[in-house]
């Protein structure tokens, strides 16, 4: 969980649960960086953990879970300041208003604060970005949304080179955090070691990009927490603070990132394209590694489908949220409330930039010559071509290129492959190769 | 010295796989671990030419050559051919219909990418003899590190 770096594979905080897992195949086909095997009855995350969630959502048995602060609650500092994704106002249904939300969750948090009005000062910012690299750069283009931390992972591991495409800006999320941050530190209200600020978010990659942050030196947010995980509790007490206070304050447009192009939709005109869902990430981001979408300025990337709403650690259907977060950006309007003035001060006194680590994680279990890994691909091909090609997983690997990467990697035994085995051995089987 | 070849099979008008081959040899190129500039090289080349097939060329192949030192990529169609090669290469120039104009493509830029992006193009092809275009890829860095799986 989330320790150690065995092989110089990434860390994760997804974790599987042997007594709940039955060994069956449905996570390791669901994997998009095929890091998952099933040896000995069980499943194991073995390869580049992105932490997406996919096997999440595709357990049945509920054996696949994400590592959150809930699971370690009681080191959990005692003023804690929750900023929330506006995924969160999406979760009870259309009747409740995001300001009752936050109320309801000030009762079980001590603190809360509204992110979605950090979101449309981020959009201001990327207008800025976009506005001044259009005038010195010619290539290079298209920019990436750097919000959401699987896609940032997903290149950082299998399209490197684009990894300076991202807008070096920081996430709204960590820019809240660090203001709270500065604050409670000038007021002196609370000592340092008294107070954690935690995301509360729908996305299994949250505590991950908090412990290993890709842009930041370290995080200024102490945790994660999944909606799911707290949902029930914020629940019971919605509608029971009545006191007059406002903590929401952003327009529709903060709130719309919680959905596939909400992000892009805050933004002046320009050149955007908004790309949700895992294989659709993958397709695009090969796409603009082969130079097709130069003519392009900013892809806003999601890799959960239908963006924040289609998250592992949601409480409601993403098609029910999309429906209650429609309303909302119809009710708060499709301007920005932010002060543009402010804003463009923020900007120029560097509120946004990201200090970037340059280096990209290492990512690669070993280090082959071109020549030896040429060698080993050759033997990779042989092997392929001896295997039926039903993808059927029984092996434990998850497609039978991969299985055979793991026979001549030594990961697997070609017997392994029950078909295989048994065409060995003369027994009849019907397959057309 | 170790040798990789493959073909890949590119079927004419089908564009709903078109792209496929040269995302595959993208995948395998990083597999093995070349430099990314000379993948980003060698995977534009391989679209446009794979396009040129789909689009113009009739049914053909494509075949991968991996060495240590070069990558080959060679492609064959039995399509109507080239009428004037030497226009072909003309930034702009285009025989494109109006309907793959319409889907985007047809800028006439196919073959003049391909002549910026390899280290060395040959083509031989005449009207109604088909295509042969193979394309050169050296590695300046000689066996440079690879990174393994």
């Amino acid at each position: 969980m989330g320790k150690g770096r065995e092989n110089n594979l990434p860390t994760h905080y997804v974790q599987i649960d042997d007594k709940l897992c039955n060994g069956c195949v449905l996570c390791m086909k669901a994997c998009p960086t095929k890091a998952i095997r099933v040896r000995n009855g069980k499943a194991r995350i073995r390869g580049v953990c992105i932490d997406c969630g996919e096997c999440i959502r595709a357990c049945p048995r509920g054996a696949v879970k994400a590592i959150t602060t809930v699971q370690d609650a009681a080191r959990m500092k005692p003023y804690t300041i929750l900023s929330s994704s506006p995924v969160l106002y999406t979760q009870f249904g259309e009747e409740v208003t995001p300001n009752d939300i936050l109320l309801a969750l000030r009762k079980v948090f001590r603190h809360v604060y509204d992110q979605a009005y950090v979101n449309e000062l981020f959009n201001v910012a990327t207008e800025f970005y976009i506005r001044e690299r259009r005038e010195t750069e010619e290539e290079g283009w298209p920019l990436i949304s750097p919000i959401c931390p699987v896609v940032n992972r997903l290149i950082a591991y299998r399209f490197p080179q684009l990894f300076k495409n991202i807008l070096p800006l920081i996430p709204p999320r960590e820019i809240a955090a660090r203001e709270v941050r500065r604050r409670l530190y000038c007021e002196s209200v609370f000592k340092t070691e008294e107070f954690g600020i935690y995301h509360l978010s729908p996305c299994s990659a949250k505590m991950i990009s908090i412990k290993e942050p890709l842009f930041l030196n370290s995080s200024y947010l102490d945790g994660a927490l999944g909606i799911n995980e707290v949902y029930e509790e914020i629940k019971k007490f919605i509608g029971k603070d009545n006191s007059n206070i406002m903590i929401h304050r952003s327009g529709g447009v903060g709130i719309w990132w919680g959905m596939s192009g909400g992000e892009i939709a805050g933004l002046d005109s320009g050149k955007y394209l908004a790309v949700s869902g895992m294989p659709e990430t993958i397709k695009y981001l090969e796409m603009i590694e082969m130079g097709l979408l130069g003519n392009i300025e900013y892809v806003e990337f999601r890799a959960c489908s239908e963006g924040c709403i289609g998250g592992p650690m949601t409480a409601v259907d993403k098609y029910e949220a999309k429906h209650v977060l429609q309303k909302l950006v119809r009710t708060y309007g499709v301007r920005k409330k932010v002060d543009y003035s402010q804003a463009r001060k923020a900007y120029r006194e560097g509120w946004f930039l990201a200090d970037r680590k340059t280096d990209i994680p290492p990512h690669r279990s070993g280090t082959l010559s071109i020549s030896e890994a040429i060698q080993r691909q050759e033997r990779v091909e042989e092997v392929y071509r001896l295997l039926p090609k039903k993808e059927c997983g029984i092996c434990g690997s998850p497609d039978c290129r991969t299985f055979a990467e793991d026979v001549v990697d030594g990961e697997a035994d070609l017997d392994d492959c029950p078909i295989h085995k048994s065409r060995d051995r003369k027994v009849k089987i019907v397959h057309e190769g | 010295m170790p040798q990789l070849t493959k073909t890949f099979p590119i079927k004419a008008r089908d564009f709903i796989r078109a792209g496929e081959v040269s995302i595959q040899i993208q995948g395998l190129l990083k597999t093995i671990g070349f430099e990314p500039a000379l993948i980003r090289r060698v995977s534009i080349c391989a679209y446009e030419s794979e396009m040129n097939v789909v689009m113009h060329g009739g049914d053909g192949t494509l075949t991968l050559n991996v060495d240590p030192s070069v990558i080959l990529i060679e492609v064959k169609d039995d399509g109507p051919g080239i009428e004037n090669i030497e226009l072909a290469f003309q930034e702009g120039y285009s025989t494109a219909s109006k309907e793959y104009r319409e889907m985007g493509f047809g800028a006439g830029m196919g073959l003049p990418n391909i002549k910026k992006s390899a280290d060395t193009v040959e083509i031989r092809s005449q009207k109604g003899g088909g295509t042969y275009l193979k394309m050169c890829f050296l590695l300046s860095r000689g066996d440079g590190q690879g990174t393994g799986k």
